[in-house]
């Protein structure tokens, strides 16, 4: 039987549907493509990232003198440039036709960087996650969740809806968001400083001595949950909201001698728990203020 | 020196350098102190924000037409341009309008915590009128560029959408509670702080709306 014959007549039924069952569903450009790029360095690299298409970006670290970019990106409706300057490395990827859909936009990245690095990532709604890196580091993200474990150093995140949970992290850490949550666990941090408007704030952890810890959060629950050994000062303010005093046999009254006018407007609470050396400053507008110790 | 001379020196001289007299003052008196850091994380605030960038042709194509069909305007050909309409053209730019409700914010500021409050209700200008009218423009813009722009990730649209939405609200809840108690200072700090992320978030919207064209 030659291929005529099989062209022919009553054959070329089955042949014409096997083909257009075997036929892919997307066109060839939108299928996922992979890339590998290398970068010697030799000091602290500052690495920058804008993710202009969806997409998740993560960072951990090695000891080796290079950063190592991986990543894959859905088609070629989006382009991903890198570029080195000495220590400075810049990935930035960005739609070139804008008839993308959604998931012909996204592009992931997995990095490999020193253990000091410099970051600066931005992405759209991906998850945002750096696990023990060294070095200040500004993180974007409008709806993705950004994740920090391990991490030092003076740490900017800004969301508009993405959460933050950062875990065993130490330095100096600023979020602000409109309705992301906040999670700080086991810090070993000194200057703290948590903003949202309707997201809730958790930190559980250490206060640091001297350190400086601003919480505040216009709707939501700011709770925080102190170990007995812990020494600071308590500063917590709400308008209209409540707060909601578990460790009352451990707050003493303000040992600094400082005067504390509470304003008639405003529920307060002051108080000492230990020396104070550290300085605590809870804040809400119509939410829950939670202070308690940890078991 | 008094608190009343300090704030005519903020006035006539900026927040920097302050004299040693002034500096003296501000490590004396709370209130002094309190009002110069609002006033000073305003300023470095606003000189955060992008600088200004003219959005697409086709935004003001499409908001002409939006306009057009409304019978809200109409086309005048040939016609030289009064120096009022260049500079409403010029006020149209995001950028600017960026940094004009910085610029309202800082006198709203100046207003809310110049005069001593008392703590009965009282007929007075609102200090942050300027700044929701200029926000309330940006966020009519706004809308017209939504009109422009097709493409885009519809989860993060919604989301940033859905932000604006629960800002709205935190506002009309923080203004309701001002007209009722003026001389809460706590809530108009988060009213105060509000209105900067509502800037933030507008400018942020506009921004991808333009990058999307």
């Amino acid at each position: 039987m030659n291929l005529s014959t099989v062209l022919t007549g009553r054959n070329i039924l089955p042949v014409l549907a096997a083909g257009f069952f075997l036929m892919p569903c997307t066109p060839a450009d939108a299928a996922p493509q992979r890339l590998e790029k290398h970068f010697a360095v030799k000091g602290r690299p500052v690495v920058v990232i804008r993710n202009i298409g969806n997409g998740r970006i993560e960072v951990k670290s090695w000891k080796n003198s290079e950063v190592v970019v991986t990543g894959t990106k859905a088609s070629d409706k989006i382009a991903v440039d890198t570029e080195q300057a000495g220590d400075r490395i810049d990935v930035t990827s960005s739609v070139v036709d804008s008839s993308a859909n959604p998931a012909e936009m996204q592009a992931n990245f997995q990095l490999i960087v020193p253990e000091e690095t410099e970051l600066q990532l931005k992405t759209q709604t991906g998850l945002i996650y750096v696990e023990q890196v060294t070095g200040d580091m500004t993180l974007d993200s409008v709806a993705g969740d950004v994740h920090l474990n391990e991490v030092s150093g003076y740490i900017i995140v800004t969301t508009t809806g993405g959460s933050l949970v950062c875990s065993q992290c130490a330095g100096r850490l600023e979020f602000s968001s409109i309705s992301g949550n906040a999670q700080v666990l086991q810090p070993a941090l000194n200057n703290v400083k948590l903003r949202t408007m309707t997201g809730n704030i958790l930190f559980d952890g250490d206060f640091v001595r001297t350190g400086l810890y601003s919480m505040r959060s216009g709707k939501g629950l700011v709770e925080v949950r102190f170990s007995g050994s812990d020494s600071f000062d308590l500063n917590a303010q709400t308008a209209t909201g409540t707060v909601d005093n578990q460790a009352a046999e451990y707050l003493k009254p303000d040992s600094h001698g400082a005067r504390h006018l509470a304003s008639k407007f405003s529920k307060s609470l002051f108080g000492t728990v230990g020396a104070g050396f550290a300085k605590v400053e809870l804040s809400s507008y119509s939410g829950t203020i939670r202070i308690l110790k940890r078991d | 020196m008094l608190c009343g001379e300090l704030e005519v020196v903020f006035e006539q001289e900026g927040l920097t350098p302050l004299s040693p007299e002034a500096r003296q003052h501000l490590s004396e008196c709370n209130a002094c102190k309190h009002y110069f850091d609002d006033v000073t994380g305003i300023v470095a605030l606003a000189s955060g924000f992008p600088a200004e960038v003219e959005p697409p042709e086709r935004v003001w194509i499409s908001i002409r037409e939006e306009l057009q069909r409304e019978n809200l305007f109409r086309p005048k050909h040939r016609e030289a341009k009064s120096w009022w309409q260049s500079f409403e053209e010029l006020f149209w730019t995001r950028g600017l309008a960026t940094a004009a409700v910085a610029g309202m914010l800082v006198i709203a500021a100046f207003s809310a915590f110049q005069e001593p409050r008392t703590p009965v209700l009282e007929a007075r200008d609102d200090p942050f009128s300027s700044t929701v009218k200029v926000l309330n423009q940006q966020e009519h813009d706004l809308d017209n560029m939504r009109l422009a722009s097709t493409t885009g990730d519809p989860a993060v649209d919604t989301s940033l959408r859905q932000n604006l939405q629960q800002v709205d609200e935190f506002i009309a809840d923080c203004e309701h509670r001002v007209k009722e108690v003026p001389s809460d200072d706590l809530t108009r700090e988060y009213l105060t702080n509000a209105y900067q992320q509502k800037a933030e978030l507008l400018s942020a919207m506009m921004d991808r709306g333009g990058s999307l064209n």
